[in-house]
């Protein structure tokens, strides 16, 4: 469970030009919920899902993830957090072009140290799951935005974390390739994890396997 | 005022430190008092963020001062040169009457600082940073004894005259001087070595049974007796002089160094050695760092008479 108490984001630029990005907003997300949060550029969606990855921490109040007091942890336990909890998905995908696809699915691994064969193995389920199989070897910048968003789903899905973390995901992508992403959503909600996409796409405003929907304006939850 | 260009790098440290300790100093103040790991509000966050950038200073303040205390001696061998009558460092140290005292300082600060850098690691492993306020409250107190050990230092340094003759290292650590360190030399050496040896069996004896509080006081006594020892006994061996007891010229070309490991296998050993007590959690690595170097200390300096014995099939 997620768990959002009292919590206050400013970014001070200096300080007469504050930017509060969340104000005194409370938001609980139950494990294997999938929620979308909605609002427009500059809402606070994307300061929600830093702080729940331990990205960044509030000016004040807390961020309670599984009983621990995420917001609270120092920045290497905030890490270690990070590899073993969450997996995102970027709106520009982040991956990195220069690599193959199954290096970049792999990256999340390399941390952990983890067994060559287990590795493998991982990475073979993965990308069959998400049906990138046939291009493991290919660079990344040679791939279209689809196959690249697949790579970048792949990516976030290979330590098994328990919350997936999407952030505008098919901002760069048609209404097809869209459309196909949320196919793949799909197919994650049944794996019972819990996902939270941040979007103003209105393809996702209407999806019947979204447990909830959160809008956000100007900071507060609406 | 003497000014060497080993004397002018401390110098040029010691402002570094003073300006980024005062930054720190000031910080640690404010964390002290404000601290509570439980909070959840701006100034709690502002803290947390305060603290690892302060922590940070301090930390490599303390890391760089550890093997400056060697730079320290070095330089004060390297200046004896320049005084008249001077052997070694030990002229130097006489040549003021702060120098003893500022001798004591920086060993002191040597354990304070290494206390502080163990409570610091201990602190950062632990996600709910239980030692924190308890970090920044010593080091509060270490600052003011840290800006002493800096005044007394620049004092030293600048009432350095050149002109003056002092004594060397033969008259002060003899047996007719006048010194209050001259009153070891009156101790009969089988107590001496007595007390070393049951010392140091005695804290093989608590590493074993693992009695953590026998184990530091051992600790303490043994940097008090290896100092009395070594300037008794084993250093008239390093010297094959038995009326030399000069705790400083070991540290010179002529005896390849040998004075640099001997004191920081005697420092690393006995501090372990007190972390293991003052430290709330056992920490095994501690217990065993503290034997290990305690032994290659206690190894080190017994090789010596049992070489010259070897040698000469007399003892000194």
């Amino acid at each position: 469970m997620i768990v959002l108490k009292n919590v206050t984001k400013v970014f001070e630029q200096n300080q007469n030009n504050q930017v509060i990005a969340l104000d005194n907003i409370n938001l609980q997300f139950n494990e294997g919920e999938l929620i979308i949060l909605k609002g427009v550029s500059g809402s606070g969606k994307s300061t929600i899902l830093s702080l729940i990855a331990a990205l960044s921490k509030p000016t004040s109040g807390e961020v309670i993830v599984d009983s621990k007091r995420i917001s609270k942890l120092p920045d290497n336990f905030a890490s270690i957090y990070r590899r073993d909890n969450i997996g995102f998905i970027f709106q520009k995908y982040n991956l990195i072009p220069t690599l193959s696809v199954k290096d970049n699915i792999a990256l999340p691994q390399i941390p952990s140290n983890p067994d060559e064969q287990e590795l493998q193995k991982s990475l073979s389920n993965v990308m069959k799951r998400f049906k990138i199989s046939h291009k493991k070897d290919t660079i990344v910048k040679n791939l279209s935005g689809g196959e690249q968003q697949r790579v970048a789903i792949a990516r976030a899905h290979i330590n098994n974390p328990k919350i997936i973390i999407a952030d505008e995901p098919t901002a760069n992508l048609d209404e097809k390739l869209s459309l196909h992403f949320i196919d793949m959503l799909k197919e994650l909600k049944n794996s019972n994890k819990t996902i939270i996409v941040a979007t103003h796409d209105p393809l996702f405003f209407n999806l019947d396997f979204v447990d909830r929907f959160v809008e956000i304006h100007n900071g507060k939850i609406n | 005022m003497l000014l060497s260009p080993e004397v002018l790098s401390l110098f040029i440290l010691n402002l570094i430190f003073l300006f980024f300790g005062m930054i720190a100093f000031l910080l640690s103040i404010k964390i002290f008092l404000k601290w509570d790991i439980n909070s959840t509000t701006n100034i709690q966050y502002t803290l947390e963020k305060q603290s690892f950038l302060t922590a940070t200073i301090i930390k490599y303040i303390f890391m760089i001062k550890l093997p400056l205390f060697l730079y320290f001696i070095f330089t004060l061998d390297k200046i004896s040169s320049l005084l008249t009558g001077a052997m070694c460092a030990a002229g130097v140290v006489d040549a003021t009457s702060y120098g003893t005292y500022l001798l004591v300082i920086k060993v002191i600060n040597l354990y304070l600082f290494g206390f502080w850098l163990t409570l610091h690691y201990s602190d950062i492993k632990d996600e709910n940073l239980p030692y924190t306020k308890l970090k920044f409250g010593l080091f509060i107190i270490i600052f003011f004894i840290f800006i002493f050990e800096i005044i007394l230092e620049s004092i030293m340094f600048s009432s350095i005259d050149i002109s003056k003759m002092v004594d060397c290292c033969g008259t002060l650590y003899s047996s007719t001087s006048s010194s209050y360190i001259s009153n070891i030399f009156l101790i009969d050496s089988k107590i001496i070595l007595s007390l070393f040896y049951t010392n140091y069996f005695a804290i093989v004896v608590f590493y074993i049974f693992k009695k953590k509080f026998l184990f530091t006081l051992a600790n303490l006594s043994f940097i008090i007796i290896s100092i009395i020892s070594l300037i008794s006994f084993f250093g008239t061996y390093i010297y094959e002089l038995p009326t030399h007891h000069c705790p400083f010229c070991f540290l010179q070309k002529d005896y390849y160094y040998v004075g640099y490991m001997i004191y920081s296998l005697l420092f690393i050993g006995t501090f372990n050695g007190l972390v293991v007590g003052f430290m709330g959690k056992t920490n095994y690595v501690d217990y065993k760092l503290s034997l290990l170097f305690n032994s290659l200390y206690v190894i080190i300096v017994s090789i010596y008479p049992v070489i010259y014995f070897l040698k000469n099939g007399v003892w000194l």
